[in-house]
């Protein structure tokens, strides 16, 4: 296997961590497996409100129809989230979707991130269920009238941006995955500062945590794709410096 | 100076480069990458696999058949091991030239 052999192929390849960050630079920025997760969330979202919707309608109405039709939507919205959060349906099925928009460019994951390296400690576990209890304790201080309710985006803010910080680090993400909660806290410090970035109307006061969480989300994600592209452009050109196609490979070692 | 003819090889010692940066890659990306033809870049997968250098894992995704590649810690080793050779010899070659012994000293 070992033979004595000039330094034939290396004087014209590039720097070999060049190549290896920027294949990893590349994996770490595959963002369309998230679009379509935040996708599928936003449609879920739609989804329970039109539930809600149809719920209020019934109960006001009586209709036995409505009653119907709000019952079918429930039973829906049950089997959607179902679908998403079980991850051998729903992240099958978004992994493949994912594999049919990349196409020919293939696939390619970096070191932990196939989801067989990485392990969920305990510690993410119980965070993530902090995440849902804090939340609710949120609910609770607005309902008591204990937090204003323009507060109520900073309030979450305490606690997403360290955990999503944490969870970007933990999971090895790209650095697109720090651009929400940087965004989101400064969202949460300009609103404490007094700038009128809100949505005062009170009928659109959802809107002043649907939007930071999930605009900045869809900034993050396109920012991590467009940046896969670049780094898959510089990728190429790496590999390809001083790469001459031998016709096979076979007859390559036999000279 | 020795170095491992099986990665010396450029196309090989490019995708055993890549796979160092990353956890897994398939068949197509791989191909798309390095811009080799599928027999040629499949040959060379062939030749890292008995090697031991690569993992294989064929799986498929409903009808199409899939390929997976991950670099084997021995092929790390040796991927690492011939970047340490390289430097050796590179070392070896930017040494200024010995000055010549004067006679009667």
């Amino acid at each position: 296997m070992a033979a004595k052999v000039p330094n034939r192929s290396s004087d014209a390849f590039a720097d070999p961590r060049e190549i290896a960050k920027w294949a990893g630079r590349y994996a770490k920025n595959r963002t369309i497996p998230f679009l379509i997760q935040w996708i599928c969330i936003v449609m879920l979202g739609v989804f329970i409100a039109a539930v809600v919707f149809l719920t209020l309608r019934a109960y006001r109405s009586e209709n036995v129809l409505w009653i119907l039709l709000c019952a079918a939507g429930i039973v829906g919205m049950i089997v959607a989230m179902a679908w998403f959060i079980v991850p051998k349906w729903g992240g099958d099925r978004i992994y493949r979707i994912s594999q049919w928009i990349y196409g020919e460019e293939g696939y390619a994951a970096y070191l932990g991130g196939s989801g067989e390296s990485i392990k969920a400690s305990s510690w993410v576990y119980a965070a993530g269920i902090g995440l849902a209890a804090y939340h609710l304790l949120g609910v609770l201080l607005i309902a008591g009238r204990y937090l204003p309710f323009q507060y109520t985006q900073p309030f979450s803010a305490l606690y997403m941006v360290p955990f999503f910080i944490a969870m970007t680090i933990t999971q090895r993400l790209g650095f697109w995955a720090f651009i929400w909660p940087v965004l989101y806290g400064l969202h949460a410090v300009l609103i404490l500062l007094g700038v009128p970035i809100r949505f005062t109307d009170v009928n659109l006061e959802i809107l002043n945590m649907i939007v930071p969480v999930f605009g900045y989300g869809l900034v993050a994600i396109l920012v991590g794709h467009l940046f896969s592209r670049y780094a898959l452009h510089r990728l190429k050109a790496l590999v390809r410096q001083g790469l001459v196609e031998t016709a096979e490979a076979e007859s390559e070692d036999q000279s | 100076m020795e170095l491992d003819r099986i990665i010396h090889e450029p196309a090989r010692l490019r995708i055993l480069t890549i796979l160092s940066g990353l956890d897994v890659a398939d068949f197509a990306f791989l191909c798309t990458t390095l811009g080799l033809t599928k027999g040629n870049l499949s040959s060379h997968m062939d030749r890292l696999e008995k090697a031991g250098y690569i993992e294989v894992r064929k799986s498929f995704n409903g009808k199409i058949p899939h390929t997976d590649y991950r670099l084997t810690q021995d092929g790390r080793e040796q991927l690492a091991a011939y970047w340490a050779g390289l430097e050796a010899i590179r070392a070896l070659r930017d040494q200024p030239p010995e000055p010549p012994i004067e006679e009667g000293d």
